[in-house]
C-alpha cells in the first residue's frame, strides 16, 4: 500500500517507465516474431518453388530379380505405410499429401533403332487418376505374341501426346522392345495429363515428355520416353529381364516448414537414409533420393546472414532500450531518494530500504513488460525462445538496477556529498578496466576480420564484438571528452559573452553520471547508421542486380524473328523513346560441335539506352580488319576464328568482356555489331522510355517482355528482404526516439541542479533568453561529440565486420561489396539526432523558465 | 621514588574512572574529519561533552562550527574519525552496521530543520508516526494516537503534511521521533523555520517529551527563545565545546543565567573573543595563580626581540 502511495506520489517517473518498458517489450517481443515470420515465409518460398523431385523425399528401390519384384500395387501400397512410418521427426510431420509409387524401367531400348530410341516401361499407382485419354483407350492386358521364334509378352502401353509427336508413335504400333530380353508393346492410347502443371509430373516427368539428348561426338538425337501401363503390366514386369527400379514419393508440404527446423531437417534426412540402411526387414540397396539437404543449405545460407544482421541490430536496440529504461530507473529513483533517506534515517535497514525501491520499480516494470509481451502477440509469426527472454530480461535489469542503485546510494544512512567538487582523478582501477575492454574490443575486431564467420548458423562472436566496439568507443569518448572541452573553456573565458563560459564550464564539470546518456546515444546512432549503410547497400545493389538481369530499362525477346512492322509496332508504343534491335544466335565455332551465344548489337545505341544506369557495358571495339568481335573468358586467346552463322564469318578478337549484362554471364559468347550479317534476323528489343510493359506486351504478342522496374520489384518482394528493410527501418525509428528520450531524462535528472544554478544565475542579471542558451551550450558539446563517434562507429561497423555479414541473399544473388558511403542518409540521422536533442534542451529550458526564482532557490536550501 | 615495573603495570592495568563516568552522552575528544575529492574539513577538532540522563540541553555555535556535524555523529548517521562517542552506554564508534540500525531505531530520535524533511509527504500524520515502528518491526497499536495526542496535534493524525502549518509539522516530526520510545531526542534547529509564537509551541512540546517521558533532548538552535530556556547552554567554536551557560532559579524565581568557559581536560581553556580584544590579548598571556583564581594579563611591555 505504501509502495502503490510512493508510486503515486511520483507518477510522472513512474509513467514515462512504464512507457519505456511497455515500448521496449513490444519491440524486442514482437520484431523477433515477424522477423522468424518472414524466415519462414522466406523457406516455404524458396521450398515451394523448388521442382518437386528436389523438395520432395522418395524411397527408391531396384529389382534384381524375381524375389525382390513387387508385381501387386498393394504391395506397393504397405512398402509405402512402412516407408512413411519410418520417417523421424521432424521431416515427418512435413509429409503432407498422399504420395505415390511408381516402378518403372530404365534404358529400356527399342529394337531395331540402333539405340537411338528408348521406350521405357512405367507403371503409376494412380495413373489412371492423372491422365486423360486424348487418343484411343488405357491400357490394359498383357498377352503374348512371337518373335524371332520366342514368346515374348505383349503390353499395352499409353503414351505422351509429346511422346506421339516427337517420336512419331500412334495408336496401334507394335514396337519390339530389348536387344535381348524381349518384349513387345502395343501402344493402345495416347493421354495428356489432367493437369500438368501439378507436383506429381515433376516426379514423372519423362512419363510425360520427351528427352532429346546430343551424344558428345555425335550429330544425331537419342529420344527418351516412358510409356505407361496397366496394373496387369505390372505384374508382369520383372527386375530379371529388365532395369526396373521402384520409387515412393513422400511429397514434402512446403507450408508445414519453419526456418528454426532447418538444422533438424538435415539431420532428419541422414537419420532416415540410416535407418533405411539398417533396419530389418526392409529390401537390401533401399536408397533415399532427395534434394532437401541441398534446398536447405542454400536456404541456410541467406537465413544466417538475416539471422546476424538481425541479432546484431535487435541486439543493439535491446540494449539502448535497456539503458534508456536504466536511466528512466535512475530518474524515478533519484525522485524517491528523499522518501528513502528518511526511511533509512528513521531506522530502515538497507534491505527495507532497497527492497522498497526494487518493489516499486517492479510493480511499475511487471505489469508494463507483461503486457508488452502481450500485445507482442499482435504480430503475426511463430514464438522464438527470445520472444519470452527478451520482456524478461528488460524487468530483470531494471528491477536488479534499481536494487543495485539504491542499496549503493543508502549503504551509509547519511550520504551527504560535496556536490560542488569535481571528481578529478579517475580510480586506477577504472582506467585498468576501460583499457581491458578498449583492448578486448580492438582484438576482438581484428580477430574477426583475420579468421572470417564460422561457416552457417549463427556466430556469437560476430555478435560481441560491435557491441565491445561500441563500449569502447563510448568508454573513450566518455574519458577524452572534457579535454577539447576544457580547451573551449579556456577559449571562452577570454571572450566577452559570460553564457558561453558558463555552459561550456557546467558541460565540461559534469561528472561521469552526466555523461551516461553517452552510452546511450553511441550505441543508438551507432546502430541505426549502421542499418542505413546496410540498407542502403542492399537497395543499391538490388537496383544493380535488377540492371543486370535486364539490362536495359525493358528488354524484349522472342524465340523468333521479330517482323520489321513488330518492331515499328513497339517504337510506336506511347513512352518508348528508344529501341536499340538485338540478334541472338546460337552458333557454331570454326568447323567443330563446338558452339557459342552470340549477340550482335549496336553497342553505342545500348550505352545510350543505360546511361546513369549501374551497369556498365564494353565499349564499342575499334573498328579495323575483319569484324571487330569482344569474347567471353572462355573463347579468349583465339584471335581471329571463323564462326558459322547464316553463312561463314570471321571475326577477329578485339576485347574480353566478363559478362553482358541481361544475356550473359558465363559461358562462352560473342559480342558482334548489329551489322555483321546483310539480313539481321532480329530477336530481341532493349527499349528505353517509360513505356507501359501491357501495351509493350499487346505490340509484340508472343515475346517476352521484362523490364527493370518489375524485376526490381520482384527482387524486394522477396519476404526476407523486405522483412530486413522494415526491420531496419522501425530499429531505426525506435532508436531515433529513444536517444531523444535519453537526452530529455538526463535532463530532466540534472533538471533541480540546473535550476539552482539558473535561478541563482537569474538573480545575478541572467535574461530568460541567456538561461535557455546555457541550457543549450551544457548538453551541445556531449551530444555533438556523441554524433560525430556515432557516426564514425556506425560507418565503421560494417567495414569491421566486413567478412561476416554476406547480403546477397537480398540482392538478387549479387553479393554487397564495397558498402558505398552514402552519407546523406547517415549524416541526416545524427544531425536530426543533435537538432532533436538540443531541441529538447531549448524546450526544457523554456518550460523552467516559468518556475519562481525564489521558490527554487528555497527548494535548493532543502536538499 | 622511582616506581618498579611491577608497579607501573598494575597501575596499567587498574580501572580508571573513565571521562564522564556513566553518563547518559559522553563525548571525549571527538574528531570528525571530512575527505570529498582531496579537499579535507576537520569539522570536530576534540570535542568534549557529557549530558546526564533527562537533560534538555541546548547547543549554540556559529554556522559552519560543527553543531550539525556533532548531532549526526550522536544520530548514528555519521561516524567519527577518532575520540570516544557513547550514548546510552552504546560506543558509537565501534557499532557495527546492525548494531547501528538497532541504535537508530530503539535509542535516539531526531528532527531537522527543515520541516519538510522530518516528514514523508505522501503519508498522513499517523502513518508517518507509525513508520519508524513498522521499520522496526514493531506492533503500532494505540502509540502514535497517545504520541499525538501528547504532542497536541491528534488532529494532524489524518491530515497529510502539505495540509498541516510548519509548527504543526514539527509537532508531529517530534511524535514521530518518539515513535519507538528513544532514550535520546536530537533535533536540529526544530524552529529554525518557524515564526516565534509557533516556535514557542514547538519547543514547548519538546520540552513536554523531555518531562512527561524523561527524555533527553539535546537541541542544536540559533533561536535565543530556544537556548534561554534551557537548563544548560554548550557554545560550540570551531569544533570544540567552548563555553557553558548554567540557568537556575534565583531565590526570588527570577533566572539567573550564568556563563562559564569550558576548560577541557589537558587544561586547554577557550577565552570569549570579545573578551580578548577588549583586552588587546593576542598570541600569548600572562597567567597568575591566586589563591582562589588564576589571574589572564594581556603581556604589558613588547619584548625587544619581537617582530
Amino acid at each position: 500500500m505504501r509502495v502503490l502511495r510512493l508510486a503515486r506520489a511520483h507518477r510522472g517517473a513512474v509513467a514515462v517507465l512504464a512507457l519505456l518498458v511497455l515500448s521496449a517489450c513490444v519491440l524486442v517481443a514482437g520484431l523477433p516474431r515477424t522477423m522468424q515470420a518472414a524466415f519462414d515465409g522466406a523457406l516455404r518460398q524458396s521450398l515451394a518453388a523448388a521442382p518437386a523431385y528436389q523438395r520432395d523425399v522418395a524411397v527408391e528401390l531396384r529389382s534384381s530379380g524375381p524375389e525382390s519384384d513387387l508385381r501387386e500395387p498393394a504391395q506397393f501400397a504397405s512398402y509405402g505405410e512402412q516407408y512413411r512410418d519410418l520417417v523421424p521427426e521432424p521431416l515427418s510431420g512435413l509429409l503432407g499429401g498422399a504420395g505415390h509409387a511408381s516402378a518403372k524401367t530404365y534404358d529400356t531400348p527399342v529394337n531395331g533403332s540402333g539405340g537411338r530410341t528408348y521406350l521405357n516401361l512405367g507403371w503409376l499407382s494412380d495413373g489412371e487418376r492423372r491422365v486423360e485419354w486424348a487418343e484411343g483407350r488405357a491400357p490394359g492386358s498383357v498377352g503374348t505374341t512371337r518373335w524371332q521364334g520366342q514368346t515374348v509378352p505383349l503390353y499395352e502401353v499409353g503414351v505422351s501426346a509429346e511422346a506421339r509427336d516427337m517420336m512419331g508413335l500412334k495408336v496401334g504400333d507394335l514396337k519390339i522392345l530389348g536387344e535381348s530380353d524381349f518384349a513387345a508393346v502395343k501402344v493402345v492410347g495416347v493421354f495428356r495429363a489432367r493437369d500438368a502443371g501439378d507436383d506429381y509430373w515433376s516426379h514423372n516427368g519423362e512419363i510425360l515428355h520427351v528427352t532429346r539428348l546430343q551424344p558428345p561426338g555425335s550429330l544425331d538425337y537419342e529420344h527418351y520416353t516412358t510409356a505407361l501401363i496397366a496394373d496387369a503390366g505390372l505384374a508382369r514386369l520383372s527386375g530379371a529381364d529388365r532395369n526396373l527400379s521402384y520409387r515412393w514419393v513422400l511429397p514434402v508440404d512446403a507450408a508445414r516448414t519453419a526456418a528454426r527446423q532447418v538444422d533438424e531437417l538435415d539431420a532428419a534426412v541422414t537419420e532416415f537414409e540410416r535407418v533405411l540402411k539398417v533396419r530389418p526387414g526392409l529390401v537390401s540397396g533401399t536408397v533415399v533420393s532427395t534434394g532437401l539437404p541441398g534446398l536447405l543449405d542454400g536456404f541456410r545460407a541467406a537465413l544466417a546472414t538475416a539471422q546476424t544482421v538481425m541479432f546484431l541490430v535487435l541486439g543493439g536496440l535491446l540494449v539502448v532500450a535497456v539503458g534508456v529504461i536504466l536511466l528512466a530507473v535512475r530518474l524515478l529513483v533519484d525522485r524517491m531518494d528523499r522518501a528513502l533517506s528518511l526511511t533509512r534515517a528513521r531506522g530502515g535497514s538497507l534491505r527495507q530500504v532497497a527492497g522498497t525501491g526494487a518493489v516499486l520499480v517492479a510493480a511499475v516494470v511487471g505489469p508494463a513488460a507483461a503486457a508488452g509481451y502481450a500485445l507482442s502477440y499482435l504480430f503475426p509469426g511463430p514464438v522464438p525462445p527470445v520472444v519470452h527472454a527478451g520482456p524478461v530480461a528488460v524487468a530483470v535489469a531494471a528491477v536488479a538496477f534499481a536494487a543495485a542503485r539504491i542499496a549503493v546510494a543508502h549503504r551509509a544512512p547519511l550520504h551527504e556529498r560535496r556536490e560542488d567538487v569535481v571528481a578529478a582523478r579517475p580510480s586506477a582501477r577504472r582506467i585498468t578496466l576501460e583499457l581491458l575492454v578498449v583492448g578486448l574490443a580492438l582484438a576482438g575486431a581484428y580477430l574477426l576480420r583475420t579468421r572470417g564467420t564460422a561457416a552457417g548458423g549463427l556466430d556469437p562472436f560476430l555478435l560481441v564484438v560491435p557491441l565491445a566496439l561500441t563500449l569502447a568507443a563510448a568508454l573513450i569518448t566518455i574519458r577524452c571528452y572534457p579535454y577539447p572541452l576544457r580547451l573551449l573553456v579556456r577559449a571562452a573565458a577570454g571572450g566577452r559573452t559570460a553564457v558561453a563560459f558558463l555552459g561550456l564550464t557546467r558541460a565540461a564539470r559534469t561528472g561521469s553520471s552526466g555523461m551516461l546518456p553517452v552510452l546511450i546515444l553511441l550505441p543508438a546512432l551507432g546502430v541505426s547508421v549502421f542499418a542505413s549503410v546496410i540498407s542502403g547497400s542492399v537497395a543499391s545493389t538490388q537496383r544493380l542486380a535488377s540492371w543486370q538481369a535486364v539490362g536495359a530499362p525493358v528488354k524484349i525477346t522472342s524465340d523468333r524473328e521479330l517482323t520489321a512492322g513488330e518492331v515499328e509496332r513497339v517504337r510506336q508504343v506511347p513512352g518508348v523513346a528508344r529501341v536499340v534491335p538485338v540478334q541472338l544466335a546460337d552458333v557454331q565455332v570454326g568447323h567443330t560441335a563446338e558452339r557459342a551465344e552470340v549477340i550482335a548489337v549496336d553497342l553505342a545505341g545500348w550505352r545510350e539506352l543505360v546511361a546513369g544506369a549501374p551497369v556498365s557495358l564494353p565499349a564499342p571495339p575499334a573498328a579495323g580488319s575483319g569484324i571487330p568481335a569482344l569474347v567471353s573468358h572462355e573463347l579468349r586467346g583465339r584471335g581471329t576464328f571463323e564462326i558459322g552463322w547464316q553463312s561463314r564469318l570471321t571475326i577477329t578478337t578485339r576485347d574480353v568482356v566478363t559478362a553482358m549484362p541481361g544475356f550473359f554471364t558465363e559461358g562462352k559468347f560473342i559480342v558482334l555489331p548489329f551489322d555483321v550479317n546483310p539480313r539481321p534476323v532480329v530477336n530481341a528489343l532493349l527499349v528505353s522510355g517509360a513505356a507501359d510493359r501491357a501495351a509493350l506486351a499487346r505490340a509484340v504478342p508472343d515475346a517476352r517482355v521484362e523490364t527493370q522496374a518489375a524485376t526490381l520489384a520482384a527482387i524486394q518482394a522477396d519476404p526476407m528482404t523486405g522483412t530486413v528493410s522494415a526491420t531496419l527501418l522501425v530499429v531505426t525509428v525506435a532508436l531515433a526516439g529513444y536517444a531523444l528520450v535519453a537526452v530529455l531524462i538526463t535532463l530532466v535528472i540534472g533538471a533541480a541542479d540546473r535550476a539552482r544554478a539558473l535561478s541563482l544565475l537569474r538573480t545575478l542579471g541572467l535574461s530568460d533568453r541567456q538561461a535557455r542558451r546555457l541550457t543549450v551550450l551544457e548538453i551541445l558539446p556531449m551530444v555533438l561529440i556523441t554524433a560525430l563517434v556515432g557516426l564514425g562507429l556506425g560507418l565503421g561497423l560494417p567495414a569491421a565486420l566486413g567478412p561476416g555479414i554476406d547480403l546477397s541473399a537480398y540482392a538478387g544473388g549479387l553479393a554487397v561489396g564495397g558498402y558505398d558511403l552514402d552519407l546523406t542518409t547517415p549524416a541526416a540521422l545524427a544531425a536530426g539526432l543533435a537538432v532533436v536533442a538540443v531541441l529538447g534542451a531549448y524546450a526544457h529550458a523554456a518550460i523552467s523558465r516559468r518556475r519562481d526564482v525564489s521558490a527554487v532557490l528555497r527548494v535548493g536550501d532543502l536538499s | 621514588m622511582n616506581p618498579t615495573l611491577s608497579e607501573l603495570e598494575a597501575e596499567a592495568g587498574r580501572e580508571k574512572a573513565a571521562f564522564g563516568g556513566d553518563a547518559h552522552i559522553v563525548c571525549d575528544n571527538l574528531v570528525r574529519i571530512y575527505k570529498t575529492e582531496g579537499v579535507e574539513v576537520v569539522a570536530l577538532q576534540g570535542l568534549d561533552l557529557v549530558v546526564e540522563k533527562g537533560e534538555l540541553l541546548a547547543i549554540v555555535g556559529a554556522s559552519g562550527s560543527g553543531k550539525s556535524t556533532l548531532l549526526n555523529v550522536l544520530s548514528g548517521l555519521d561516524v567519527p574519525t577518532a575520540g570516544v562517542a557513547r550514548v546510552a552506554g552504546m560506543d558509537l564508534l565501534a557499532m557495527t552496521a546492525k548494531d547501528r540500525l538497532r541504535y537508530r531505531r530503539e535509542v535516539v530520535g531526531f528532527i531537522w530543520q527543515q520541516t519538510a524533511r522530518n516528514l514523508l509527504p505522501y503519508l498522513t500524520g499517523r502513518e508517518n508516526v507509525e513508520l519508524p515502528m513498522v521499520l522496526a518491526g514493531r506492533r503500532r497499536g494505540e502509540r502514535s494516537a497517545e504520541l499525538l495526542d501528547l504532542m497536541g496535534v491528534s488532529h494532524c493524525a489524518g491530515r497529510k503534511p502539505p495540509e498541516m502549518s510548519g509548527g504543526e509539522q514539527q509537532r508531529v516530526a517530534i511524535a514521530v521521533a518518539l515513535a519507538n520510545a528513544p532514550q535520546l531526542i536530537l533535533a536540529d534547529e526544530p524552529t529554525g523555520e518557524l515564526d516565534s509564537e509557533t516556535s514557542e509551541e514547538v519547543f514547548g512540546a519538546l520540552r513536554r517529551a523531555n518531562r512527561e517521558l524523561g527524555v533527553t533532548v539535546v537541541v542544536v538552535t540559533h533561536d535565543p527563545l530556544v537556548s534561554e530556556q534551557v537548563d544548560r547552554t554548550i557554545g560550540i567554536r570551531d569544533g570544540r565545546t567552548s563555553s557553558e551557560t548554567l540557568r537556575r532559579e534565583g531565590a526570588e524565581g527570577q533566572i539567573v543565567a550564568e556563563e562559564y568557559a569550558v576548560l577541557d581536560r589537558v587544561g586547554r581553556l577557550q577565552l570569549p573573543r570579545d573578551f580578548t580584544n577588549a583586552l588587546d590579548m593576542e598570541r600569548r598571556v600572562r597567567l597568575e595563580l591566586e589563591s582562589d583564581h588564576i589571574g589572564v594579563w594581556p603581556v604589558r611591555e613588547e619584548p625587544a626581540d619581537e617582530r
